[in-house]
């Protein structure tokens, strides 16, 4: 069960996003912010250290958000990291993917690869999965250099595994 | 006790006073040589007619009538009959004698031997007693040292039984763990060799692997990577049919 806490404020920045009228692009950002923090322990455990004062956080995050999302983005972030949420911001940020998906009927598909996936892929690959499982889905891509080639999807529970990673470990188990 | 030792003392005392009494009266019966010679002298007396200077005269002018006395008076007695005097104390002092013998000693000894019989009869009879108890103490004595050894050895017996059993039970509990010991030693050298072939093969293929794994990191560029994920999305589409 979701956390309420998650949720609300989920739907806070969905609020802001849809009010400012940039909901892909924030909602984009916001997205790429949480897997970065998701893969970066160093930054998450400094986001969420209590012992470093609220504005120094927020400074770190507007100096790694300033020239490279939009101010809207960096000021809910910073506001995330200033109320001390900064660990849950991830469960956030996909509670609010999640929630602008659904608000166009669609669900979200993560698509972990070794490397982005072109509009032209993104596209039949969505196109793929309806026609595959009957849903509309978003993809939202995560860089994952670990799969070294091919795509990992996962749409709530179901995951699609065609990764080279996985054929590797097949053929690991293989030789057991 | 003392009364009849008092009785028993009493009839020969009495007999000896009865004997004393009655010898006196006979000795004075001029049966003695002195009254014989003065019953001689006052015949002598009476034939000189009482003339004492006369009879002095003729003792002294002829010494044979002195003789004569003494030959009269001195004669020896009977050797085998007493005097009838001699015969009539004599018995008087035996009938005494023999009736207060009958009357007091005899019983009185009799008494005094009934006693003694009887008292060694007690005596012999509590010795027997005591034997009888004695040899049934012994008895018991014999029968308890036969339980003893009895019991004795039946625990001895029991003791023998148990280390035996004990002994056994201890040779199969060895055997047992000795087995399971073999069983479970064949079993670990299974499992390690197992382990170890397993862990080689898990070497040879972490090796073999890494080694695929760089070979397909350095041949996967861009193109092949698109190739893969257009490939993936054909898959994907291709599913559903």
């Amino acid at each position: 069960m979701v956390d309420p806490r998650v949720t609300g404020y989920a739907d806070a920045l969905f609020a802001v996003a849809a009010a400012e009228g940039d909901l892909a692009t924030i909602e984009d950002e916001l997205y790429r912010f949480a897997q970065a923090l998701r893969s970066d322990d160093d930054l998450g455990s400094t986001l969420a250290d209590a012992t470093v004062p609220a504005s120094r956080r927020q400074q770190i995050v507007e100096d790694l958000l300033g020239g490279n999302a939009s101010a809207i983005t960096t000021a809910l972030v910073s506001m995330v990291v200033g109320a001390g949420r900064s660990a849950e911001l991830p469960a956030i940020v996909d509670a609010l993917v999640e929630r602008s998906a659904a608000s166009r009927n669609k669900a979200v598909a993560t698509v972990r690869s070794a490397v982005d996936l072109t509009a032209d892929q993104r596209d039949r690959l969505a196109a793929a999965i309806n026609t595959r499982t009957g849903r509309a889905v978003e993809i939202k891509v995560v860089i994952d250099s670990t799969v070294l080639g091919g795509v990992v999807t996962e749409i709530g529970d179901d995951i699609i595994d065609g990764s080279v990673r996985r054929r590797l470990n097949q053929l690991r188990e293989s030789f057991r | 006790m003392r009364n009849r030792r008092t009785r028993l003392l009493a009839a020969p005392l009495l007999a000896l006073v009865a004997l004393l009494a009655l010898a006196g009266p006979a000795a004075a019966s001029g049966e003695s040589v002195g009254s014989c010679m003065a019953e001689k002298l006052g015949e002598l007396i009476e034939e000189s007619h009482g003339d004492m200077e006369h009879v002095v005269h003729e003792l002294h002018a002829d010494a044979s009538i002195g003789d004569h006395f003494e030959k009269e008076c001195i004669e020896a007695p009977s050797p085998i009959l007493p005097e009838l005097n001699e015969i009539i104390w004599g018995g008087s002092a035996f009938l005494i004698l023999f009736v207060l013998m009958v009357k007091k000693g005899f019983p009185a000894v009799k008494g005094a031997m009934d006693a003694r019989a009887e008292r060694i009869r007690g005596d012999l009879d509590a010795a027997e007693q005591a034997r009888t108890d004695a040899q049934a103490v012994q008895a018991d004595y014999e029968a308890r040292l036969a339980d003893a050894k009895s019991e004795a050895s039946r625990l001895i017996d029991e003791a023998r039984a148990s280390a035996d059993q004990v002994k056994a039970d201890l040779m199969v509990r060895h055997e047992a763990e000795i087995t399971d010991l073999r069983t479970r030693a064949a079993a670990d050298i299974e499992s390690s060799r197992a382990q170890a072939i397993a862990d080689l093969r898990a070497e040879v293929a972490g090796i073999a692997l890494g080694a695929a794994e760089r070979v397909v990191q350095s041949s996967l560029d861009a193109e092949v990577q698109g190739r893969l994920i257009d490939a993936y999305i054909d898959e994907v589409a291709g599913d559903n049919g």
